[in-house]
């Protein structure tokens, strides 16, 4: 007996629940695929089809998959060897392509899988064979990796699509299903179709489902934060309370931010106050608790802030609607303007032999001048891509613009490298019909940003070649 | 007599899913697993002490019968948790067929919560490519260490502290085999000092044995090294009093005349604080607040018997401030 996520894993593209932008596109890709052609790079959360897609678009265009994901090492001699094969030679098995895939491209790691994603980008620029990038977070992808790449998102499904699919598994198991509980299911696995499926499975485990048995195998069990963050504004019996929080399976840290976004309820300055004392001084306890690693500690924090706001409302209840905390929109933003501040900074620290926080505060004012006298120049000798351009420019339009132009430069450089080289191997028959083909692509920038274009390229040459004495 | 010179909790470690007390809804979702032969990956979660080894071995005993031992692979994570050991030591045990006519392995990982986040990720690949020969359970403490996409590749279990019912069922079974006789006042002892967690309880009753088979109160207060829960609640009532010299002189008792650790000291004054109805509410988180800051500067290293005197001294200042 199979487990279900594998024996109902999609075993062609049109079987795929959801994402039907991002299906067309892969297929369409794949359909047109030369050699020369960019990989894709597939992101999006856990359980939505990202690898189930690449599977099923190679059984049905018959091709071969060989795959490097996490569990296997990566070090650059690794991916040379596997990889290096695989996507200059062709296939034993008559397969007409074999489809390289790199799983989980955002989790190559430190010492672990050293140069891994230099060598990924080596084998992607020489690859005879298409290659499809896999990853979760797509900020975690190399941006070299990045930018080679034609990016693909994977969108969370909605749970009624993702209900017809485990109606379709209880039928083919032959078993009797409640659509309610079908419902359910699909509600708490959140938009992931193997967290459905597994819940599926283990709450149909030699039965037919029904509506209570999805609760014991589902990824939450009977209270949620909402009954936590609403018994602290109401309940009387403090033992109840510290009950309640062991049941759910949030952190006191998680608590704590629901809480806190909840006090507003409190309609008394005095009554607020108490609350923010004591929710204040459990975040104490809670960052000794990380800081030092020292978990006892989580108690405290938990019944300071519980009781505490228990303590500050008299029991009043929450009025309204108990709201998740509005800070974690703003802060996911935050973490993602951070990430880049570090990777640039790091980065030019390196280049610039200074500190980074040197180069934080002091540096910061003269690069963003520079940037902005000569961003085609910054931005390539420092290898940006948009967003970290922006980071100096603070002006989206502009620096899409720059890297566009730069992009456009650099293909046309391959394009002609790459004709010389034609060109000396069979020198004169290949040349006339290869020649033409570049003009198109010429008009094509000058429709765009007339003439600025080819100017700025030999700027651009000129000054780097400067630099670099 | 081989009573004296084994450990119970691996003794009496139940080797059917019946046996296991305490979970049955989770039990009879296990027992169902077996009597179709289909199993997912699963996840584990709770404090410890509470039977997630024991329901993983108890699982593969039923899977795999007599031959369980060799399709069985029990690792814990928090010993090696380096990204090195998914990608050999899992691998390999995951990538080899089964043996025995059985249809697949189970490879039980405990503590995958130590697993660091790279070792994580590497396993999620693992558990897929290889879910033909092997499945997974991983077992962890708390479900947030886990990573987003294993969760989503297991059946999540939400296993729970175990209730005074469990407890006293499964410490009769013992002391009916080993012919102890447990007073109604030891039990109740005993379910205080182990917090739910049956190992604990089990150790207690183990190291009572030792002394005597009339199993009593004090001997498990004895050898747990615990106070007893009237003395926290005489020690907290000389506190609200306000009477420091009496307060001190309870405390050295506890700790020096009974070798009760400072830690459970504050542990227990911690638990018998929220249970305590009487007490003013926002006294009381004052003075769990209190306790925490106790705890927290003695866990960095600074003297206890200081550190614990201290807090008396600011407990019953807080008692006579939110007395007036």
């Amino acid at each position: 007996m199979q487990d279900w996520v594998e024996k109902y894993r999609p075993k062609s593209l049109r079987d795929i629940v959801g994402n039907n932008t991002a299906i067309r596109e892969l297929a369409g890709w794949a359909s047109g695929w030369k050699i020369g052609d960019d990989p894709v790079l597939l992101y999006g959360k856990p359980g939505i089809g990202k690898t189930s897609a690449v599977y099923a678009l190679a059984a049905d265009m018959g091709w071969e998959v060989v795959e490097l994901n996490a569990s296997d090492e990566r070090t650059k001699s690794v991916i040379d060897k596997i990889a290096g094969t695989t996507s200059t030679t062709m296939s034993l098995t008559g397969a007409s392509r074999k489809l390289l895939v790199f799983d989980e491209a955002d989790n190559l790691h430190g010492n672990a899988d050293r140069g891994g994603a230099r060598a990924i980008l080596d084998t992607i620029k020489n690859s005879r064979q298409p290659i499809i990038l896999i990853a979760n977070d797509i900020y975690g992808v190399a941006k070299e990796l990045k930018s080679a790449c034609t990016l693909i998102q994977f969108r969370s499904l909605q749970a009624r699509s993702i209900v017809p699919r485990l109606k379709y598994i209880c039928s083919s198991e032959g078993i009797k299903c409640n659509e309610n509980s079908l419902l359910n299911i699909a509600e708490e696995s959140s938009g992931d179709m193997r967290s459905a499926v597994n819940m599926l499975h283990a709450a149909s485990a030699g039965s037919d489902v029904q509506e209570g048995m999805v609760a014991t195998s589902s990824k939450d069990e009977r209270s949620s934060i909402f009954d936590l963050v609403s018994a602290a504004f109401k309940e009387k019996d403090d033992r109840k309370l510290m009950a309640l929080s062991f049941e759910i399976p949030d952190t006191p840290e998680t608590t704590g931010q629901w809480i806190e976004d909840n006090l507003s309820s409190l309609k008394n300055p005095a009554e607020m106050a108490l609350a923010y004392s004591y929710i204040s001084k459990a975040d104490e306890f809670l960052g000794d608790t990380y800081r030092r690693q020292y978990y006892t500690l989580w108690r405290y924090a938990g019944a300071i802030m519980l009781i505490g706001t228990a303590v500050s409302a008299r029991g009043a209840g929450i009025s309204g609607r108990i709201s998740p905390p509005s800070r974690w929109g703003k802060m996911y933003r935050a973490k993602k303007q951070k990430g880049l501040r570090n990777s640039i900074f790091r980065n030019l620290s390196g280049k610039y032999h200074m500190p980074e926080d040197t180069l934080r505060d002091d540096m910061l004012i003269p690069l963003s001048i520079i940037a902005d006298e000569s961003p085609h120049e910054f931005a390539r000798e420092n290898n940006f891509d948009k967003d970290e351009l922006d980071f100096f420019l603070h002006d989206k339009v502009r620096s899409g613009a720059v890297i566009k132009d730069i992009q456009k430069s650099e293909k046309e450089k391959e394009k002609a490298e790459k004709k010389k080289q034609s060109s000396k191997k069979a020198s004169a028959p290949v040349q006339p019909p290869s020649a033409p083909p570049v003009d198109p692509v010429d008009k094509d920038n000058r429709e765009e940003d007339p003439a600025d274009v080819e100017e700025k390229k030999k700027d651009l040459s000129q000054s780097t070649l400067f630099d670099g004495f | 007599m081989d009573g004296n010179n084994t450990i119970w909790t691996e003794k009496y470690r139940p080797r059917a899913l019946d046996d296991v007390v305490g979970q049955k809804e989770i039990v009879a979702r296990l027992k169902s697993y077996v009597k179709t032969g289909s199993l997912p990956h699963l996840l584990f979660t709770g404090p410890a002490g509470i039977g997630k080894t024991t329901s993983a071995v108890a699982l593969a005993r039923e899977f795999f019968g007599d031959d369980w031992q060799v399709n069985f692979r029990e690792l814990n994570a928090s010993d090696e948790r380096g990204i090195d050991v998914v990608r050999n030591q899992i691998k390999q045990f995951a990538r080899t067929a089964p043996m025995g006519g059985a249809e697949f392995k189970i490879l039980f990982l405990d503590e995958a919560d130590a697993l660091t986040n790279d070792a994580q990720a590497a396993l999620r690949r693992t558990m897929e490519n290889y879910a033909y020969t092997c499945r997974f359970i991983l077992s962890c403490n708390y479900s947030s260490k886990i990573i987003d996409p294993i969760q989503s590749r297991c059946a999540i279990y939400r296993f729970r502290p175990l209730d005074r019912e469990a407890i006293t069922e499964e410490l009769n079974r013992i002391a009916k085999t080993e012919e102890l006789n447990i007073t109604d006042e030891a039990m109740s002892a005993i379910i205080y000092v182990a917090q739910g967690d049956m190992r604990k309880a089990i150790n207690a009753l183990q190291g009572g044995a030792i002394i005597s088979p009339e199993i009593k109160e004090e001997m498990i207060y004895e050898i747990t090294s615990t106070a007893r829960p009237d003395e926290i609640r005489e020690l907290l009532g000389i506190i609200l009093e306000g009477n420091f010299d009496a307060a001190e002189h309870k405390l050295n008792e506890l700790i020096i005349g009974r070798g009760i650790a400072p830690g459970e000291l504050l542990n227990q004054c911690y638990r018998a604080l929220v249970a305590n109805g009487d007490i003013d509410r926002q006294l009381k988180v004052e003075m769990i607040s209190h306790l925490g800051d106790a705890d927290f500067r003695i866990s960095e290293g600074a003297n206890p018997n200081v550190q614990m005197e201290a807090l008396l001294a600011r407990c019953i200042l807080s008692a006579q401030n939110s007395g007036r």
